[in-house]
């Protein structure tokens, strides 16, 4: 019972890293996926072409080396020693992760915002068109609302695979929960903390659903 | 402004129009007087809806000019169409209304703001003055009580009585209508009909392209019979009806 209560204790530690992983990716991927998504759907060809290789590229190849490849990188390739840096209370392991995280989520994102905004209705444009709304306003008062509601479903998907994903942090030593549940798995010899963080993980999903599901259906006033 | 030739409200000149290889407007011209309802009609792929499409903004035209409200959207030099710039472009979109066949309503607005949201963030009216047009225009259209409806929640006859709704909010100076019953039910059909007609008597100005006969003998001033890119015949309404000249126009009507 003690043993339990410690173990809890201690992935509960990492949960902090855990979570935060999550709340940045989240953040900064979204926003980034919907410029990715007009830079892939850009007239330009080169432009076009540059963003479907970043996409090709981040969805083909796996995210524990994308991790790798930001952490050591820079030190490998040029030399620059990022080590010591530090904003706030983030150390370059916890800012790599979240920049490895964010450009990845952002490829799978584009590509859902990509298919939502071509799934729009030429209409849509042409009435706010003539109806004299700028391309901006068009964009964010009459597109993007409607977006949004109709990429929700694959959006909530790619955030729950996100929470599960989190635990690949831990190929950087980012002190979150499953690197902590493997130290203690260890020096108990033990599967109880397999357990604990596996319930850590699916509850913190079932509310991430139940708010995406609350999102979702305050959406479904129109169809 | 300008006030030449005040009451054209739409003077289109020899408007060329292709789609790649395919011509599909071969020299257009059509003028229309304020107050004038001027109907449409022509059998499928003549070029109607492309030529509704040019006059506003919606496609650009190689060749023609084409003034809209004594502004000038566009004007051939040497056998091309320049256009105007994009802040007259803006100011001539204000000009005219457009209604489309399938609506174009904005699925996630309620019926007023569909109609309001122009006039504040376009035409900077305040949110009392928008509300106020929207809702006379309402009383008028017939859906006083639908002010908080969304369009899914209305029949195709409503929602196409809103987005006439929408186009006038505005205070254009003309309103284009492209089919704005062939989406409808017969008895939906009718009151919107009756919604246009009632337009019509207070002189507003109109192109209405429709394949509603005896609407367009009966409302319209003047009708055009397109086809194959080109005006046919045009002319009054009810002579153009009862007594088409070209043999393609009554090969046309005989349909009806
Ligand atoms: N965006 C486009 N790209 C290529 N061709 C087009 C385009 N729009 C229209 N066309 C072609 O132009 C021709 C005229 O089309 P338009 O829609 O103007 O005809 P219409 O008279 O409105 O016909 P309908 O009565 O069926 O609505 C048709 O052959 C059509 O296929
Ligand atoms: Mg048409």
């Amino acid at each position: 019972m003690e043993m339990l209560k410690s173990t809890i204790i201690q992935l509960g530690q990492g949960f902090g890293y855990t979570f935060g992983i999550f709340f940045f990716t989240v953040v900064f991927s979204i926003p980034l996926g919907l410029l990715v998504a007009r830079g892939r759907m850009s007239k330009l060809l080169v432009v076009s072409a540059i963003f479907r290789v970043y996409i090709s590229i981040l969805r083909g190849t796996p995210l524990m080396l994308q991790l790798l490849l930001v952490y050591f990188g820079p030190y490998y390739i040029f030399g620059v020693n990022l080590g010591s840096i530090q904003i706030g209370p983030f150390n370059y392991r916890f800012i790599a992760t979240i920049i490895a995280f964010s450009l990845n989520y952002a490829a799978y994102f584009a590509e859902i915002f990509r298919g939502g905004i071509q799934s729009m209705a030429k209409g849509q444009y042409e009435a706010a068109t003539v109806l004299g709304f700028s391309k901006m306003q068009t964009y964010f008062k009459i597109i993007l609302p409607q977006v949004v509601k109709r990429v929700l479903p694959s959006v909530s998907n790619e955030i729950i695979t996100l929470v599960k994903d989190t635990s690949l942090a831990q190929v950087l030593s980012v002190a979150e929960m499953f690197t902590n549940a493997k130290a203690a798995a260890a020096a108990q010899v033990s599967v109880v903390p397999f357990i604990v963080v596996g319930a850590f993980y699916y509850i913190m999903n079932l509310t991430v659903e139940t708010i995406l599901n609350r999102v979702e259906k305050s959406m479904s006033y129109y169809s | 402004m300008s006030d030449t030739n005040n009451d054209i409200v739409l003077e289109m000149k020899g408007i060329h129009k292709s789609f790649g290889k395919l011509e599909v407007l071969k020299g257009i011209n059509m003028d229309v007087m304020r107050g004038e309802v001027v109907a449409v009609i022509g059998p499928s792929g003549g070029g109607k809806s492309t030529l509704l499409r040019c006059a506003t903004t919606l496609e650009t035209v190689e060749k023609g000019k084409i003034v809209i409200g004594g502004d000038v959207l566009c004007d051939d030099v040497n056998g091309r169409a320049v256009y105007c710039d994009k802040k007259l472009e803006k100011e001539i979109r204000s000009k005219f209304g457009l209604v489309f066949q399938n609506f174009n309503l904005f699925p996630h607005f309620s019926v007023r703001r569909n109609i309001t949201e122009a006039l504040i963030h376009v035409h900077k009216k305040s949110k009392e003055e928008a509300n106020a047009i929207c809702d006379e225009l309402l009383s008028k259209m017939d859906l006083v009580a639908k002010a908080d409806s969304y369009p899914c929640n209305l029949s195709g006859g409503q929602q196409q009585r809103v987005s006439i709704a929408r186009a006038l909010a505005t205070n254009p100076e003309i309103i284009f209508f492209d089919e704005p019953t062939s989406a409808l039910d017969p008895e939906l059909t009718k009151g919107v009909l009756k919604v246009i007609k009632e337009l019509a008597k207070e002189k507003m100005t109109m192109v209405i392209v429709t394949h509603e006969m005896s609407f367009a003998r009966d409302v319209a001033d003047k009708i055009v019979f397109m086809d194959g890119g080109v005006i046919v015949e045009e002319g009054p309404a009810y002579d153009l009806v009862t007594n088409p000249q070209q043999e393609r126009t009554k090969a046309f009507l005989a349909g009806y």
